[in-house]
């Protein structure tokens, strides 16, 4: 898939990153004039709501190409919907209809029904059979054009091709990257409480396009994405012993990670995906390994009287966060990566188990259980700022979108288990779709 | 003991007719009073317009003339002095050898011979007659001046009488009472908060903020596109600043700003800072 930036239109007054950087100088030149002349404010307080955002259908540059522009407009407008920062008007709305997504924007009508971006796009057949995908953003109180891309790719991969423009415009909008190009897996559950089929399915974030990775005939539990390859280790009870097993999505292939004897179970990749790291039960007591995948060389972590497991490293690669029973109660704990003295960072309410460091590093995820409730909750690596996003009957397994700003749990109410996603701010909290019961989902790494 | 109640009940009767008639006068009529203008000044304008501005120009007020002046004094006659500028260096002598006697010695006889031959010498001699001491300048006689001259009042030597005026205090012409109120200033800014979404991306910025300049016009809209003047270089930074632009540029007009005031809100450098609501 190729993609290149093509030219901006009217781009004279947007603000650019050299333009921020030279900005200092600038004020050095009208710092010059008499300094009273000038009334000063600060404005310290903003109104952070849903950005108002216009998604007209992209318009066919060929013949037959109608269709493909209105779903990818309509999986453009589900996804920044979702994700809770935006606010698509209603298409019923607009005034001027878009026919030519080369031309400037009429603004006012724009600004009459109070859009504050617009993002208009073409999508094209090519004479070689491929799909080009163009879109331009526009800034409709600014009038300027903030950002413009074209891409090129197969007709089926349309929907990939909507998730990647949706990144762009939310990254060009909110400052940071999106998370809307990325997959889930997790386990599917069908069939009656008592003779549960699992089966492990991928799907797109939005949970679309799901796909059925095993056949059902094992128990699988905690599925978790490698962050550099198409891989994904999980555990499952086949024959015997529970087992870690590595997975790839693309060949299907399957292999043991290691040859305990023993339990194996909780793993989850590097940052790096070299390696594994997972709890070993041996006895009454579990305690943490780590397997460099290439030399198949595993290496002891922690050796303890207690139950030491779901261990995450930290997204450098230099500390594991893991949780431990040490202590009397299930609690989170932090050591270096080599293992070490580990250092407890949880004091909260109740128990904290399940912990996940965040894409970004700056918190680490987890479900919390106190007075018969199940919450998901954040906390920072250094065991300050404890927040409980979420709290109910039973609510866990937290794992964190891509960009760190959002998580994805599974909650059960009773009947089976559902995936739910909620910002870290404890906000936006929705459901996301599943052909069934789900629960364990695990974000994948942004996938291009 | 009849005739008694009787003429007490005809003096009471009497009484209360009279009363009656007396006390049932005219109606009063209450002539409504005109209604005056009030205008609600606040503490704070009060305070503007009477306060006095430190760096406003010294106006000259005609200083109030005191009743009696005296005359110009005359003038004090220069002594002349003696300069001492070209005074000459007294001179040491330069020869320490003593003085040369006198070739030629006086002789008396020639003296005397000389004195009588002068008649001049003889005549200085004699004491001269006193002379007369000039006559005092009389004060002329001015008709037109009699009042003047009747009043026998000590003179007063400065024209001034009594402490100045402070006209400061007064309120200058043009003083701060048409200053921009603080109640404008918190609409602005109110107004700017509710139309301002910060991007969540900022949150994560610990030191980030943006700063523009605005020129408004007379209505309260923008005369030009806001100007970019300051923000620390970070990723986040050119996308929090679009958000500013567009809170400044989706608000307009501003109608809280008032015509009167103008000049002070015409030009302004508006900081956007969102590290205080993300809790940086």
């Amino acid at each position: 898939m190729s993609h290149s930036e093509f030219s901006r239109a009217n781009n004279s007054c947007s603000v650019t990153r050299r333009r921020l950087l030279t900005g200092a100088g600038a004020l050095a030149v009208l710092g010059s004039r008499p300094a009273s002349a000038v009334l000063k404010l600060d404005v310290t307080q903003g109104n952070v709501q849903p950005m108002p955002i216009a998604l007209p259908d992209f318009v066919s540059g060929g013949q037959g190409e109608g269709d493909t522009g209105r779903n990818v407009t309509g999986v453009i407008t589900n996804n920044l919907q979702r994700s809770g920062l935006f606010a698509p008007i209603n298409p019923a709305a607009f005034i001027e209809k878009i026919t030519n997504s080369d031309s400037v924007p009429r603004f006012p009508d724009w600004r009459a029904i109070n859009a504050q971006a617009l993002v208009t796009g073409r999508m094209t057949r090519q004479s070689d059979g491929r799909l080009k995908a163009e879109f331009r953003l526009w800034d409709v109180f600014a009038g300027t054009q903030l950002d413009g891309k074209q891409y090129f790719t197969t007709p089926d991969n349309w929907r990939r091709i909507a998730h990647i423009i949706s990144d762009a415009v939310y990254e060009r909008l909110t400052g940071e990257k999106g998370y809307f190009d990325s997959r889930i897996v997790f386990v599917d559950e069908t069939g009656p409480k008592d003779r549960r089929v699992k089966r492990l399915a991928i799907m797109d974030q939005d949970g679309a396009g799901v796909r059925y990775l095993t056949r059902g005939d094992d128990l699988v539990l905690t599925p978790r994405f490698n962050p550099s390859t198409q891989e994904i280790t999980y555990m499952s009870y086949g024959q015997g012993d529970p087992r870690v097993y590595l997975l790839n999505i693309e060949t299907g292939q399957r292999e043991i990670v290691g040859n305990f004897p023993g339990m194996t179970f909780a793993p989850r990749f590097s940052p790096d995906g070299q390696r594994v790291i997972m709890s070993l039960q041996q006895g009454g007591n579990a305690n943490l390994f780590v397997m460099d995948l290439r030399s198949k060389q595993t290496t002891r972590l922690t050796d303890t009287p207690a139950i030491d497991t779901a261990p995450c490293y930290s997204p450098d690669g230099t500390r594991i966060c893991f949780e431990s029973d040490r202590g009397g109660s299930q609690q989170i704990y932090v050591m270096p990566a080599g293992g070490g003295a580990a250092q407890r960072i949880s004091f909260g309410d109740g128990h904290h188990s399940t912990p996940v460091w965040s894409p970004r590093g700056d918190y680490i995820a987890f479900t919390g259980q106190a007075r018969g409730n199940f919450a998901i909750g954040i906390l920072k690596p250094d065991g300050s700022g404890e927040r409980v996003l979420t709290e109910g009957f039973h609510n866990e397994g937290p794992t964190f979108a891509p960009n760190g700003r959002v998580l994805m749990f599974f909650r059960d109410v009773g009947q089976g288990p559902a995936l739910f996603t909620i910002d870290i701010t404890g906000r936006n909290e929705a459901k996301v779709p599943t052909p069934s019961y789900a629960s364990d989902p695990a974000w994948s790494p942004l996938l291009s | 003991m009849r005739k008694a109640t009787a003429i007490s009940a005809g003096l009471h009767a009497a009484v209360l007719l009279w009363a009656t008639l007396s006390f049932s006068g005219k109606t009063f009529d209450v002539t409504p009073a005109e209604s005056l203008p009030v205008d609600l000044v606040s503490e704070k304008d009060f305070s503007q317009i009477t306060k006095g501005v430190k760096d406003a120009p010294k106006v000259e007020m005609p200083k109030p003339m005191a009743e009696k002046k005296a005359e110009e004094p005359p003038k004090p006659v220069e002594e002349a002095k003696p300069k001492i500028t070209e005074k000459k260096e007294v001179q040491a002598a330069k020869d320490s050898s003593p003085p040369e006697p006198q070739k030629a010695q006086p002789d008396p006889i020639a003296e005397k011979i000389k004195q009588q031959d002068d008649p001049k010498q003889t005549k200085l001699d004699q004491p001269l007659p006193p002379k007369k001491p000039p006559p005092k300048p009389q004060p002329k006689f001015e008709p037109d001046k009699i009042a003047a001259l009747l009043d026998k009042r000590d003179p007063q030597r400065v024209a001034a009488a009594g402490p100045e005026l402070n006209e400061a205090s007064l309120g200058a012409v043009n003083g701060t009472a048409a200053q921009l109120s603080q109640s404008e200033i918190d609409a602005l800014r109110a107004r700017l908060k509710q139309c301002w979404n910060p991007p969540v991306g900022a949150a994560d910025a610990s030191k980030l903020y943006v700063v523009f300049r605005v020129l408004f016009k007379r209505d309260g809209t923008l005369q030009t596109n806001p100007v970019l003047v300051e923000a620390p270089p970070s990723q986040v930074g050119p996308v929090l600043a679009e958000s500013a632009k567009r809170a400044l540029l989706q608000c307009q007009p501003y109608t809280m700003l008032k015509p009167e005031h103008y000049d002070q809100w015409k030009d302004m450098q508006i900081t956007f800072d969102p590290r205080e609501m993300f809790g940086g």
